[in-house]
Formats: structure tokens, C-alpha cells, sequence
């Protein structure tokens, strides 16, 4: 916003470690094998659903070159999210295709992989239940037999056969709603595939056990939970395990999880001997923690005057055999398929389903692409439906100041108003594209999307060093969006009155710094980023105290910048902060300053939200996304022409780099909408297994994206900001969607629109989806208490 | 086997059809290029050999002996130096993650040199085989097309 | 699990050499060019053991020599190389178009010409269609002898192939040719359906003759003959063109694979013939 004062925190500072990565220098965790370390390997299952007979390791264990081989019987303990139902090795059952069965350790890969085939297996075979429709049907085998002795780790839910867990939304009465005599009833059924995360770096881990403790260094966002989880699988005490964490080669959510490592770990201690374990790209395609498959049924009660008096719906969310993320994600549906606008009364309901196929995780923005998808979809169905303008009809509804969301929290701020009048001057400044020149059909859209910064526990301690240079000791990791090497120091930097060049960022480790939820979801600028406002904010106080002392002056005339503390309005008076540093080192000792941060909650309605992890969100991120396509009418191609982008950002601290995740999300986005299909074949075993298949966007296939930042959102982020690295893919399935959908006459139900489904949407009659599984009645899509 | 790595000759006793950039990565400890897709698709392990750029995973080591191969370890300049190239990527502030970037390097180095004033269009025909997952190529675009203007093509 | 392959790399030093090596080493001996398709195996879950010989570097497969009846390309010639050395060639335009377009710019400099034409499991091969609307003939060397024979007989006969795809040679006619392919996304993908035409225009510029290739909607390039046939005659109007090929598509059967579905294939030929058609020269009235 141009009227604010320019904070010190505010510049588009580059990051430091683009250097080493240009030259090819940076070492990953996959550069740091190193000779003598031992290459592991899993033997993964080839079946989907089998009890296991026999395992027998002895041929195996005598191949050359092995030194190491680990079992069911090495990792006793149970993880998971909400519940533990996760083994770290298949245990008498095998529940999908790819699961680890055994993990090998020898001199070379490919020794490690002969010996894993001369493991004598003896499996007997069961049915696998691949689709949600076929785990939900009646009399459906159980995936989970002893689901009822599984340790639950937070109450509260909803469960039972194959559903993995279930979050509930109840606000207000629906039926009245639904029965009202001036409402328009519309009612939407979307399906949506998984979408993989192709980060360049797969999964990662170099595991060593020295005096006693394992050292695990692994390609990761989460330290904290790799350290926990894994503890919990060896079952030994989790203070015997440290997790440093290199650059890491992306990652966008599929490392919000721990995998690999606990493998690693047992290995390490077996061999007495490092050990690398590095998931192949084919690993990645086949047992990545996708963006879930869902399916979603939503219907809408809407008056003429287009106010949505009441709001029901059902998203099934396929965790594939173990919980996993997606328990935690079904607290997301309430905030996004619900989210966005003013309802008078509403039911969620959120079901994660256990299929035998790959367990899904967290991808950018979660399930929020896919609800997004699904709302703005179905807003357009409704705005047909009684006949009015798209933009009108958002305009009456979006979320405002003082308006309730679904679980009843209020919404601060007018926000979403203001950005889309600045999308439609956005739009109104940049060439049109309606005439086009060839055979082609032309659509446009605007899409509304909420999302929300994922706040949670971090820590932070800064150490003025004696130099004037500062020290930044968190748990965070830099994944490749730069806020580790960029808003961090900048934010230290600014509260020190020095150049963020004289920051340090220390990289993670667990025995350094504190415990923090982990980086993604906005977390790194905005839990992270207020822990080390806290913690400098320490180490100003005490830098000012001891300048006031030095100076004779009080602390209210003084002035920290470059690298010096001023008597305000006296320039060149004062002493450098490396001479105030040396002071009190000598004299008291060394400085530094703790600081820690956890998200202060926000109410919900009482008795609306039902299994949530978060029943109301602190943060709110809000975007409103346009694009225009070109549909190919003889081959389904769809050109993306143009894409802007309007995101709300609270204060942007680094301009250039929030554009640079804004391009890159917005491109991610164009994949889930347009090209990256993920189908499970009929023995459960995903059918895109690398890239030939599995098509990524190329720079042929982008658009530069026009972007706007919002700024003066109401956040409790450090200086106002809220994390920008996350949000841009959300609405992206949905602008694209609108748009193809309006270009071709068509209602588009599901994604991705690759050039076949469009081109059948196009020649075959307008066909609503229908799913039969999920029920127009809203509370047969519920676990009721008397069924359990 | 003797290689011609970087302009040093290199010896290698394993097994010829070993993938070059396993060698380049395990045995010369030249990490820079990574084996990302296996398959020739996302450029992340172009090398030169005798100046052109080649996917190193897909190039079994017995038939580069004799060639020149150039990593991108072996691009550079002296005493922590840059190319052009290289600068304007760190100038532009484009890196994120960076496993895609040594393989964009190799790429559009060589193809700079033959077409020093190209046009956006072509920029993105040569980058076909180079994907990247983070950036959304567009600024990557522009760092490239900010060369013609300071005259530095030239890599 | 099966355990990893067994793979050796023996390299040929002459052509002799390459046949001979074949024999002796037996039906597990596959001859290397590029190597694109074989470096691949493990990807396809290809575990059986194999020798490798190398015959990339051989001057027998080496080159292109342009003449005036005819050009004559070396197996192991490169995507890239066949490109530049028939860049403006106007009645080769089809095989310049497949051959700048093919993959992407580093596979087309490893990615060999004979490598195409042999690899029996890639179906969407861009050279195939092309050099069979140019009417090239192959030259093969099994056990000591060097036999010619038309692309499709070869391609006919590729199941248990076992000699050494030795040259290619496309005979210079005036005729026009383009090479329209369709990936799924703008470029770097395999595509999906790829239709390549050649004509022969009389002195009223009516077609005298075409010969439509499909490539990559069945498992092996073939031409379309009941196209073809209706061509005879007609103005060279890409639009009456396409809506005659809509009504003779049936004739192909689309395979089915991961990317796209079989009856994607066959519904976007007639869109691929339209822009075959309208790509060739208009200003060019052969005779």
C-alpha cells in the first residue's frame, strides 16, 4: 500500500545460496553420499492386498556386498495423524502396491537390489479395494481389520470400517434451508484425480549412529515430526535421534511427512556404517504422497436475490492405505468448500477412505485446489441456474468484515471485496483476447479462493555475535521458496539495525533449535518469522539497554540502523552494534535472545465443527484468479492466454520473490488443470510411472502471470505478513475450469482437462456427474453415533 | 577407461554401460548433474560431450571415452567466477530450489552462442527438454532475454 | 522381484564386425545406436540380461549424402544431423519437419534414425510416417548379405528382426510434404497421432496422387489407403480434404495407452490431415 512508510524489512533481497546452486555446487542430501557410505533399498510389495505367509531373509543375507537387512520385527511401533495405523513395514498384511516389506543394505544399489529379489516371499492374495465407491460399499472387506485398537491421538472423531476418519460441519438448519419455497436448488457432483508433487530432489536420507544416538540427515520440511515419527517406529526414546536437514531440492508438502528415514535409521545401526536410501523417480511416481483423488457432492439453496441460505456437502478424500495427511486435511473442508462466501446455514461433511492403493499426502494447497475447483464450479452452475452475473453474484457473497465462516468464526477485514475491484482493473488495463484469430473457442473467468496459513509451535534464538553479526537458529528449512534466505534475514535484520547480509541462517538441526511444526503452509514467514521477531526483538532490548549505559543517553533516543546505534538525529553519533555486542560479552556475556511462537486460536461457533484439527483458522488467505483460455474445438487442446493473479498478502516483505512463488504456483496449478493425469490401473498400481507419462508444464506451455499484491489484511504474522509461497495454486484448477467450461458450452465436472476429456465433453451431449455412493441426503454421507 | 572430464583425463574401471552420470556423480564426485527423471526428459543431467549438449543419464560411459565432457562443474570461471549467463540468473533472483539449473546452464549456454538475439518464442523451442518445477519459467525467460540488452550474450 | 539385468556394452568396429558379434552372441544381442530406447529398459521393467553392440560410431551408418535423385541417410544419423543437412530441401519438408520436431532439441542429437525405424514397442515414432509419404526404401544387412526393401515391408516384417538396419534411402521427387504431429501438451511429449502427406500436383495443381502416412494411432506407421484413393483429382483445400478424411477414419483402429485413449486417436486425424494439407507450399504447382 503506497501510503505506508517503507519498513526496513521491506526489499527484494536476492537469495545467498543461488550461487552454489548455479554452478552446481550445492550439495542436496542425494550429493551427500559419499564412498564408504552403504546404498539401502526396499523390497516393496508387487501386490495390492495380500496377508503375508512367509519372509524369509537367509539367501538374502549371504548375497555379496550386503552388511545389513531390516524387518517388520526392527520397527514395532505404530505413527500416524489423528491415529496411528501406519507400521513402518508391512506386518502380516501388505495394503498396497509398493509398500516396504523389507529394507537392504549393501556396498552397491545394485547388490542392495539383488538381494532384496532373492527375499523368499509367500503371500496369499486378498481383494483390493481400489475406488472409495468400492471401499464404502456394503459389506466391503475391512482394510484396517483392527481399526478399533488403534491408538487414537486426538479425540474428538468420527470413525469406523474404512473410514479413516470423518470431520463434520453443522451450522444452522439446512433442511429449513433446502425446504424453503424461493430457493433454487442446485445440486454438483465434481471428481478429481491425485496429482503428484515431482519434486526434482526425491525423498532422501544419509543416516549414521554415533556414540549411542542416530544422526539423520534427510531431505525434508519437518525435522521435528522425522524425529518423532521415528522414534515412534524403532521405538526407542526420541532424544536419541537428531535430524539436520541440507538444502533440500523442493519439496511442496510431499516431504511434510516422515518416510524414508526411519529405514535409514535402523540400517545405520545395524551396519555400524552410513547409510544412504534415495527413493528412484519411479519410487516417487508410484508411492508418492499424492494431492489426494476425491470425489464431491454439493448442493446449494439459493434464493432469486442470490443469497445461499443454505449449503451441504460431501467430499470423500482417498488416503489409499494409511491415514496419513489426509485425516488432518478433511479439517480444510470446512474452510475452503465452505470458505469464500456468506452462508446462512451449512453441513460438511469430510471423509478420509482407506483404498488399497499408495497412502496420499499434503501438496500445496491440499484439498483446497480441488474444493476450490468443486465451489467455484458449482457457483457458476447456480449463477445459470437463477440467471445471474458470475461476478455479481460473488461480489453480494464473498466473505466481508464481521461475517461468519462455516464453523462459525468471524471473519475480520473487508478483503475479498477490494481484490476482486482490483482484478477487474487489472483486467480492464491488459490486452483482450475475445476475437481470435483461428477456429478456436475463447473463455474467461474470475475465481474466489480462501486458504489459510498454517500456524502451529516454532522457536527461535538469535545470537549477536561480537563481530555485530547475528546468528539465526530455527528449525526451518530452506525448500526452495528462499523465505529461509530471505524474509528471515530480513526481518532480524531490520529489528537489529543491521544488513541482512550479516544474519546467519543456521541450517536445521534438531539439536540446535527448538521444536517447530515444520515449513510449508505458509509456516516459515509467519511462525517461524514471529519467533525470530521475538527472539531479536530480545536481543534489540538488550543492545539498546546496554547503549543507553554506554551513550549516557535514554533508550528512547536511540536508533539501531547499518550497523550502528544512533542518537536519533544525530547522525554519526553513537558506536557500532559489534562494539555494544563486544561490551556486554565482556561484561555479562554472550548476547542472545530466545523467542517462541504458537497460533493463539480463534473461536469457532461452540458445537459446529466435529473432528477438526482446527476448528477455526488464525490466518485467512484470500485470492481471486482470472484467466482466458483458447479451446481447441477438433483436438480438446486448451491455450492458456493470459492469467492474473490478485493475492492477499498482509505486507509483502520480499516483492520479487512472492511474484516468483506466484509463477511458479500458478504454473503447478496449470498442471493439475490441464496435464498431469494420475490414474490407478486395475492391480492398484498408479499407471504413470515417470515422466514420459506423467506430463509436466514445459516453458512452451506458460503464461507470464500478471500479478497484484494485496496488502493491509488484518494477520498476526510478524509486521502484518502472511505466507505467500503456498496460495498461488489454489484457485488455478478453478479459473481454468470456469474458463474451458464457458468456452465450451459445457459443464466441466472433472479434472485434469487434458485434450481427451475435453474433446469428449465437446462432442458427446452434456452429461451431469452423478455419483451414486455419495447420497443427496446429507447425513447418510456421516458416521451417526448409534452406528459405531 | 580414460575420460576426458573438464579437460583432465580421468581413469574409470567399472562397468562401460554404467550411465555417465552415475559415474560423474559417484566416481568424480561432480554432484552438479542430477539424475532426476532417468529418462531424457527434464534435463536436470545435460552435460557437453564434445560441445553438445547430452542427457548423461542416458549415455553409457564406455562410448564417451575419447570424447570431451564438459559438466557443469567445468563451465566456469576461475576463482569462484560466473558466466554471463549465470550472473543474470543470480541478478534476476530466478533460482529457487536450483536442481533444475546446472541443466539449463548447459543448455542454453551452447545455444546462446549459435543464436545470440533470440526471441522469447525460441528461448522456450530450446528449453523443451529442461524442466523446471518451481519457477514457472517466465523469469527465467527474462533473465535470458535481459542479456541482449547489456550485451553479454557471449557465454 | 526380478532380479537387476545383466548388461554388457560391446562395440563394434566395423560393420563385419557388428554382424558377426550378433551372430555369436545370440538372440539376448540387440544392436546400440543412440541408445534413447535402451537406456530406458529398467523403466519398462525390462530385466532380462543382454549384450549391447555398439554400432553408433560405424562409417556404414554414418552420414547423409545428398544427391539429386535421391538422399541416402545413415542409420546411426542423428535427429539433429538429418535435419540440418536437408534444411530447405522442399520435397523433403515432411522428414525436416519430423526430425526438428521429434522429442526434444538433446534427444535429437542423441536419437538415431535407424533407432526409430527398428524399436518395435515405440509407436509413436516420428521418422516412420515420414519416410513412408517420401516412398523410402531401407537397406539392411542380415547374416552377409545387404538386401533393399521398401519402409513397409520392412516394418511388416520388424517382429523378430534380427539384422542391422544399415541406411535409408528417400528418393528425390517433385513432390510437396508435411508432417503434422499432435502431443498432448505444446512440445516434449510423445505424440499422440502424427499424419504425414506427400503429393504430386499435375499442371492444374490438382493432385495427381498423395500418400497419407499415420503414425502413433496403431502400434506400427502404415498409410491410408482409402484416403489416398479419394484424393486423386481434388483441389489441394485442406478443409474438403479433412472432411473427407472424417469419413474414411474408420479405417484405423486407435490403440489404447495411459496417455490417451484409442478413439482420441482416430478422432483427431481428420484435424491432422487439415493441417498437414494446409502446411504444404501452396506457391509450389509441381509438375
Amino acid at each position: 500500500m503506497n501510503e505506508q512508510i517503507k519498513h526496513p524489512a521491506v526489499m527484494n533481497l536476492a537469495r545467498r545460496d543461488a550461487r552454489d546452486k548455479l554452478r552446481g555446487l550445492t550439495q542436496y542430501t542425494i550429493d551427500h553420499v559419499k564412498p564408504g557410505t552403504l546404498n539401502a533399498f526396499l523390497l516393496r510389495s508387487e501386490v495390492a492386498s495380500a496377508r503375508i505367509l512367509r519372509i524369509d531373509i537367509s539367501k538374502a543375507r549371504k548375497m555379496p556386498g550386503v552388511r545389513g537387512i531390516a524387518t517388520a520385527e526392527d520397527a514395532p511401533g505404530f505413527f500416524g495423524i489423528g491415529i496411528a495405523d501406519h507400521p513402518l513395514f508391512a506386518k502380516d498384511v501388505i495394503r498396497y502396491d509398493g509398500e516396504p516389506i523389507a529394507a537392504i543394505a549393501a556396498e552397491t544399489l545394485e547388490q542392495a537390489k539383488a538381494a532384496a529379489a532373492a527375499i523368499e516371499l509367500e503371500l496369499a492374495p486378498m481383494p483390493a479395494l481400489l475406488t472409495m465407491a468400492e471401499a464404502l460399499g456394503d459389506g466391503a472387506p475391512l482394510i484396517h481389520e483392527d481399526w478399533k485398537s488403534y491408538e487414537v491421538l486426538l479425540e474428538g472423531a468420527a470413525r469406523g470400517g474404512n473410514i479413516a476418519w470423518e470431520a463434520k460441519v453443522v451450522r444452522g438448519n439446512t433442511d429449513a434451508a433446502f425446504a424453503r419455497p424461493d430457493v433454487t436448488i442446485v445440486d454438483s457432483c465434481f471428481t478429481v484425480g491425485r496429482q503428484n508433487h515431482v519434486p526434482f530432489e526425491p525423498r532422501a536420507v544419509v543416516a549414521t549412529f554415533e556414540d549411542g544416538r542416530y544422526h539423520i540427515k534427510t531431505s525434508t520440511q519437518v525435522p521435528w515430526t522425522v524425529r518423532n515419527v521415528t522414534a515412534r517406529a524403532l521405538g526407542v526414546p526420541a532424544s536419541q535421534i537428531r535430524v539436520t536437514v541440507p538444502p533440500v531440492g523442493g519439496a511442496f508438502g510431499l516431504k511434510f511427512d516422515c518416510s524414508l528415514e526411519p529405514f535409514a535409521a535402523i540400517l545405520a545401526r545395524k551396519t555400524g556404517r552410513p547409510v544412504a536410501l534415495i527413493n528412484s523417480r519411479r519410487e516417487e511416481m508410484l508411492t508418492c504422497l499424492c494431492r489426494e483423488n476425491a470425489e464431491i457432492r454439493i448442493r446449494s439453496a439459493v434464493t432469486p436475490e442470490g443469497e445461499i441460505v443454505g449449503r451441504e456437502a460431501t467430499v470423500l478424500m482417498d488416503c489409499g492405505a494409511y491415514g496419513g495427511e489426509q485425516i488432518f486435511l478433511t479439517t480444510m473442508t470446512a474452510h475452503t468448500l465452505g470458505g469464500n462466501y456468506k452462508l446462512g446455514s451449512v453441513r460438511l461433511s469430510s471423509r478420509a477412505v482407506y483404498t488399497n492403493t499408495a497412502p496420499n499426502g499434503a501438496f500445496r494447497a491440499c484439498n483446497g485446489v480441488y474444493n476450490t475447483f468443486a465451489l467455484e464450479r458449482h457457483t457458476d452452475e447456480i449463477c445459470a441456474a437463477i440467471g445471474m452475473h458470475p461476478m455479481e453474484f460473488r461480489r453480494r457473497n464473498v466473505l466481508g468484515d464481521g461475517d461468519l465462516g462455516s464453523t462459525g468464526q468471524v471473519f475480520e477485514g473487508e478483503v475479498l471485496r477490494p481484490m476482486l475491484e482490483k482484478m477487474d482493473r487489472l483486467r480492464g488495463a491488459s490486452p483482450r483476447f475475445e476475437r481470435l484469430e483461428d477456429r478456436r473457442l475463447f473463455g474467461r473467468a474470475t475465481t474466489v479462493g480462501t486458504w489459510f496459513i498454517f500456524v502451529g509451535p516454532s522457536a527461535a534464538t538469535v545470537n549477536l555475535n561480537a563481530d555485530g553479526s547475528a546468528t539465526l537458529i530455527t528449525s526451518g528449512v530452506e525448500i526452495g521458496s528462499g523465505t529461509m534466505t530471505q524474509s528471515l534475514p530480513q526481518i532480524v535484520a531490520a529489528q537489529l539495525g543491521i544488513s541482512p547480509h550479516e544474519v546467519i541462517v543456521k541450517g536445521a538441526d534438531t539439536d540446535a533449535a527448538g521444536f517447530d511444526l515444520g515449513v510449508g503452509g505458509g509456516r516459515t514467514t509467519v511462525s517461524i518469522g514471529a519467533a525470530s521477531t521475538a527472539a531479536s526483538e530480545e536481543v534489540r532490548r538488550k543492545v539498546l539497554e546496554a547503549a543507553s549505559e554506554l551513550l549516557q543517553t535514554g533508550v528512547e533516543e536511540l536508533v539501531l540502523g547499518g550497523g550502528r546505534v544512533e542518537i536519533r538525529g544525530k547522525k554519526g553519533s553513537g558506536m557500532t552494534i559489534a562494539a555494544v555486542a563486544s561490551h556486554i560479552q565482556k561484561t555479562e556475556g554472550p548476547v542472545s535472545g530466545s523467542g517462541s511462537f504458537t497460533n493463539p486460536g480463534v473461536d469457532a461457533m461452540a458445537g459446529c465443527a466435529m473432528g477438526h484439527f482446527i476448528d477455526a483458522i488464525d490466518i485467512p488467505v484470500f485470492a481471486v484468479h482470472d484467466c482466458e483460455v483458447a479451446v481447441d474445438p477438433d483436438t480438446g487442446h486448451v491455450e492458456v492466454l493470459s492469467y492474473r493473479v490478485v493475492q492477499d498478502v498482509g505486507r509483502a516483505l520480499n516483492p520479487r520473490a512472492i511474484h516468483s512463488q506466484i509463477q511458479g504456483g500458478v504454473v503447478q496449478g496449470m498442471g493439475y488443470a490441464l496435464h498431469e493425469d494420475m490414474s490407478v490401473g486395475p492391480d492398484g498400481r498408479i499407471l504413470q510411472s515417470g515422466f514420459e507419462t506423467y506430463r509436466l508444464p514445459l516453458a512452451l506451455d506458460v503464461v507470464p502471470v500478471e500479478i497484484e499484491l494485496h496488502e493491509g489484511a488484518p494477520s498476526i504474522g510478524p509486521l502484518g505478513t502472511k505466507g505467500a509461497g503456498e496460495v498461488p495454486i489454489l484457485n488455478v484448477g478453478a479459473t481454468i475450469a470456469c474458463a474451458v467450461s464457458r468456452a465450451i458450452g459445457k459443464p466441466v465436472h472433472s479434472l485434469p482437462l487434458t485434450p481427451p476429456r475435453v474433446l469428449g465433453l465437446i462432442i458427446d451431449e452434456a452429461r451431469p456427474l452423478d455419483l451414486p455412493h455419495i447420497s443427496r441426503t446429507w447425513s447418510d454421507n456421516t458416521i451417526s453415533n448409534s452406528r459405531i | 577407461m580414460t575420460l576426458t572430464l573438464n579437460g583432465e583425463d580421468r581413469l574409470f574401471y567399472g562397468d562401460p554401460m554404467t550411465p555417465l552420470v552415475d559415474v560423474l556423480r559417484d566416481t568424480a564426485l561432480l554432484t552438479g548433474a542430477k539424475a532426476v527423471c532417468r529418462e531424457g526428459f527434464c534435463g536436470a543431467c545435460t552435460v557437453h560431450i564434445d560441445g553438445v549438449p547430452t542427457p548423461s543419464c542416458l549415455k553409457p560411459v564406455g562410448l564417451v571415452v575419447g570424447c570431451d565432457i564438459t559438466s557443469i562443474e567445468g563451465l566456469g570461471i576461475e576463482d569462484d567466477g560466473m558466466t554471463p549467463l549465470q550472473q543474470a540468473f543470480e541478478d534476476h533472483d530466478v533460482v529457487q530450489c536450483g536442481m533444475c539449473f546446472p541443466g539449463m546452464v548447459m543448455t542454453l549456454t551452447p545455444f546462446l552462442r549459435d543464436n545470440p538475439e533470440p526471441t522469447r518464442e525460441a528461448i522456450k523451442h530450446a528449453l523443451v527438454g529442461n524442466i523446471c518445477r518451481c519457477t514457472g519459467y517466465e523469469r527465467i525467460i527474462d533473465a535470458v532475454l535481459s542479456m541482449q540488452s547489456t550485451g553479454e550474450i557471449s557465454a | 522381484m526380478k532380479p537387476p539385468a545383466k548388461r554388457q556394452l560391446h562395440i563394434a568396429s566395423s560393420l563385419d564386425d557388428a554382424l558377426v558379434m550378433r551372430k555369436s552372441l545370440g538372440p539376448s544381442a540387440e544392436y546400440f545406436a543412440g541408445g534413447t530406447w535402451i537406456m530406458r529398459a529398467d523403466l519398462r521393467q525390462e530385466f532380462d540380461d543382454r549384450h549391447y553392440i555398439a554400432v553408433g560410431g560405424l562409417e556404414d551408418l554414418a552420414g547423409v549424402a545428398v544427391h539429386q535423385d535421391e538422399i541416402v541417410i545413415g542409420a546411426a544419423v542423428t535427429h539433429g544431423a538429418l535435419a540440418g543437412a536437408i534444411e530447405g530441401l522442399p520435397d523433403l519438408a515432411a522428414l525436416s519437419s519430423a526430425a526438428q520436431k521429434s522429442a526434444n532439441p538433446a534427444i535429437r542429437q542423441m536419437a538415431t534414425v535407424g533407432g526409430n525405424l527398428c524399436t518395435r514397442a515405440f509407436a509413436a515414432a516420428d521418422l516412420v510416417p515420414a519416410l513412408l509419404c517420401l516412398s523410402a526404401d531401407v537397406e539392411i544387412a542380415l547374416g552377409t548379405e545387404l538386401t533393399r526393401m521398401p519402409l513397409a515391408q520392412f516394418l511388416a516384417g520388424r517382429d523378430g528382426f534380427s539384422g542391422l538396419l544399415v541406411r535409408v534411402i528417400v528418393p528425390r521427387q517433385r513432390r510437396l510434404s508435411a508432417h503434422a504431429r499432435l502431443p498432448l501438451k505444446k512440445a516434449g511429449d510423445y505424440p499422440v497421432a502424427i499424419v504425414s502427406v506427400s503429393v504430386m500436383l499435375d499442371t492444374a495443381g490438382l493432385i495427381r496422387n498423395a500418400i497419407v502416412a499415420v503414425g502413433a494411432v496403431e502400434d506400427t506407421a502404415r498409410r491410408w489407403p482409402g484416403l489416398e484413393a479419394q484424393l486423386v483429382g481434388r483441389r489441394l483445400d485442406a478443409d474438403e480434404i479433412a472432411a473427407i478424411a472424417a469419413d474414411h477414419a474408420d479405417e484405423f483402429s486407435g490403440r489404447e495407452g495411459v496417455e490417451a485413449p484409442g478413439w482420441y486417436r482416430v478422432k483427431v486425424l481428420p484435424e491432422l490431415v487439415r493441417r498437414a494439407f494446409a502446411d504444404l507450399p501452396a506457391d509450389k504447382c509441381g509438375g
